[in-house]
């Protein structure tokens, strides 16, 4: 009796610390991306001036506005001093050039929206009473549109690694799935050493062959241009596709194409009507894979283009260009991860099925 | 009747040594049920993937309805086929299974929805149309499968072990079943096994195979009381015959077959063609049920039971006749005990004999 107590406490125990284990390494994982998600849309007075950060962005701003001798002043609320703190020219008066100034400087500094007749009918009451508070609903996306606005070529960028990662998908899904059909289908000789071989381009770093790729790509005059680039991370996606379809390929029995080619279809037909859709969980994992290499990839890219480049690019150049605007930065690189996420959760029921232990 | 099927001298040569099937020659008739029937990788389901042309023949022709078919892609032969593991496409329902081939012949809607119908019903899955195959059991997919063959109205319905997949009492089921729907809808089959009862109980004609070739064809009758061979006599029948070498003796009008255990007369007018085995050995094929428990005075020898195998209907019992396990068929009715000695004679009008170095039928 006593000794079964022990032994439920003890596996109790056990289990408990495990789970704490299993949910530090995800905090561990998720928390700075929670981070990155919630500081990009931060307002820039969020960003620098208040510590320690709130975990959850605000969706409004608080003001107050009072008078004395020297004019008008203008105060904002810092969440961690829990205190109105002086925000913008230490006084103003309501001329139009001040009033004007004032409204652009909340706009960059505390994301918030307020006209300068807003502005003026708060004056004419702090006139009145001596001050007033008022509160501003916060533009959640002004960094994302600042972005998107101050990094030259961004919006283009985005367009052309869409391309590159349809091109990638395209031409790594349909070389590597034709090589993945013929190694799981056929035997030659050489076929393992072959199916080794495939692996080794992988083996090298991006940049060692992206340095002869410039050549091959510019006597080929893709260079700087969507296709070229994706030709190159096609090469590493193709081993990946043939392996992927491969296995999955093999998984589908042979006899149920050949119960295609008798009951009234001919090789081609029984791909279409039957290979396909049973590979296609395994075909979306491919293309998902290609996907996110390609979406990703920097340092290829740096190398292979000059005036066109591609969105992580972009976002990586603003990022070492840039000391300051850390939460502009952040609101690049949430971009950046959207599509793949998107993208990925689209074709999730397919992975699901491939590995989420539901059989074709 | 018609000849159907005609294979004259095919062979199958997967690689240098390996033969999938080495000569073979066969005629199947309209309306016939052949068996093929051999044990493991004797070369049944090379034989049939040639006929249905998924696998090229390395020599000879195929002819149906006499039209040459060697060269043709399987879907312009005439033929459907039930395949070992079923081959039932997991991403269609039973519906969309069955209707497969009947879409792809532009048949009308209206058209394939009544013949998917009938022919669900003739197999006894109209309930389960619009499953997909997973949701089915092993011997639903079964049917599935059949129906899909059945449903083409084939030249030639051909099927590869469609019942080894199935538990022992549902084989049994299955066979009545599909016996029943070939005398209904009388397509002619070739149907592939390595079960020498399923195809006894099934065939009109079963082609007996072995190493690639052909070993017999006959009816059911003619494989079981005419064996062509030891292997034949040997492979067929609940248990097999039982074989002993003997030394032939020919005295004039007798023969005597004789053996450390018994000597055996018998009268030279049934076997003819034994004249030239003066002298030399023979197999003598025996089987259980041709095995008689006799008076003393008449016994050809006795023998102590070893084991009693009672089956309900029968019993089998195995004696141990120099190191030489021999089984025999007993009625139910009949006492017996182990360690029981018992008298024992041979129906005379039973005797399989054989060549000691062909292993060939003689009589
Ligand atoms: N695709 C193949 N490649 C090489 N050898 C094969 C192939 N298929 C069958 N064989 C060989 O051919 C022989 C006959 O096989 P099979 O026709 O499958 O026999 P069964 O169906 O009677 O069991 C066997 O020895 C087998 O190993
Ligand atoms: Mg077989």
């Amino acid at each position: 009796m006593n000794n079964s107590i022990k032994r439920n406490i003890f596996r109790s125990a056990r289990l408990t610390s495990l789970y704490i284990v299993v949910a530090g390494i995800a905090l561990i994982i998720i928390f700075p991306l929670f981070f990155l998600f919630s500081f990009s849309f931060m307002s820039d007075y969020e960003t620098y001036s208040e510590w320690p950060k709130p975990l959850v962005p605000s969706v409004k701003a608080e003001f107050m506005i009072d008078k004395d001798s020297e004019g008008y002043h203008l105060y904002i609320y810092n969440k961690s001093k829990k205190d109105f703190a002086g925000f913008g020219p230490i006084s103003f008066n309501n001329s139009e050039t001040d009033l004007t100034k004032l409204s652009k400087y909340i706009k960059i500094q505390a994301n918030c929206k307020i006209s300068i007749e807003d502005i003026n009918s708060y004056l004419s009451i702090v006139d009145r009473d001596g001050e007033i508070r008022f509160s501003a609903r916060k533009d959640l996306f002004a960094n994302y549109i600042l972005f998107f606005q101050v990094t030259r070529d961004a919006g283009p960028s985005v367009l052309r690694s869409l391309m590159v990662a349809l091109f990638t998908i395209l031409i790594s899904l349909s070389i590597g799935g034709m090589a993945g059909y013929a190694f799981a289908r056929y035997f030659f000789k050489g076929k393992n050493i072959l199916k080794i071989g495939v692996l080794f381009v992988r083996m090298f770093p991006a940049v060692s062959i992206a340095i002869p790729m410039v050549i091959i790509l510019a006597k080929m005059g893709l260079t700087d241009k969507p296709l070229g680039l994706s030709l190159v991370y096609a090469v590493g996606q193709i081993s990946m596709s043939i392996w992927v379809t491969a296995s999955v390929f093999m998984s589908i029995p042979v006899s149920l194409e050949e119960a295609a080619l008798i009951f009234g279809t001919n090789r081609i037909g029984a791909f279409w009507h039957i290979t396909l859709p049973l590979a296609l969980p395994g075909l979306a994992a491919c293309a998902m894979y290609a996907f996110i290499g390609s979406w990703n990839e920097v340092i290829s890219a740096i190398v292979l283009t000059q005036f066109n480049p591609t969105f992580p690019v972009v976002v990586y150049k603003a990022l070492i260009r840039s000391q300051s605007q850390v939460n502009l930065i952040t609101a690049g690189s949430i971009t950046q991860a959207l599509p793949a996420i998107i993208f990925t959760l689209i074709i999730r029921k397919y992975i699901l099925q491939m590995w989420g232990g539901v059989k074709v | 009747m018609a000849v159907t099927l005609e294979l004259s001298n095919i062979a199958k040569r997967y690689s240098k040594k390996v033969w999938g099937v080495k000569k073979m020659d066969l005629q199947v008739k309209n309306k016939e049920f052949i068996v093929l029937l051999g044990p493991s990788g004797c070369g049944k389901t090379t034989t049939m993937r040639m006929v249905a042309g998924l696998e090229e023949v390395t020599r000879g022709t195929i002819l149906l309805d006499g039209k040459d078919i060697t060269d043709k892609a399987p879907r312009d032969r005439g033929i459907s086929m039930v395949f070992q593991n079923y081959a039932i496409w997991p991403h269609m329902t039973v519906f969309d299974n069955i209707a497969f081939s009947l879409k792809l012949q532009k048949i009308p809607k209206k058209e394939i929805r009544l013949r998917v119908e009938d022919t669900a019903q003739m197999v006894k899955i109209q309930e389960l149309l619009e499953r997909l195959p997973g949701q089915l059991s092993g011997g639903q997919q079964q049917r599935v499968a059949l129906a899909r063959a059945l449903v083409v109205k084939p030249k030639l319905f051909l099927m590869d072990e469609p019942l080894s997949n199935l538990d022992a009492k549902l084989r049994v089921i299955m066979r009545t079943e599909l016996k029943a729907i070939h005398l209904k809808t009388g397509a002619t089959s070739i149907f592939v096994t390595h079960d020498q009862s399923e195809a006894m109980s099934m065939a009109d004609r079963i082609v007996i195979m072995k190493d690639g070739e052909i070993v017999q064809i006959g009816t059911p009758d003619d494989v079981y009381f005419r064996s062509a061979s030891v292997f034949v006599a040997g492979f067929i029948g609940t248990p097999p015959a039982n074989f002993f070498n003997v030394h032939c003796h020919i005295d004039g009008k007798d023969i005597t077959l004789t053996n450390e255990n018994f000597n055996l007369s018998i009268s030279r007018e049934r076997f003819e063609n034994l004249a030239d085995y003066e002298g030399k050995n023979i197999i003598l094929g025996i089987r259980p049920e041709d095995i008689e428990i006799v008076e003393e005075s008449e016994a050809l020898f006795s023998n102590e039971i070893m084991v009693i195998e009672p089956q309900g209907s029968h019993q089998v019992v195995a004696l141990n006749v120099s190191d030489n396990i021999v089984k025999m068929i007993v009625p139910a009715e009949t006492k017996l005990q182990y360690n029981d000695t018992l008298f024992l004679n041979f129906k005379m009008n039973r005797l399989h004999l054989f060549d000691s170095d062909t292993e060939l039928r003689i009589n």
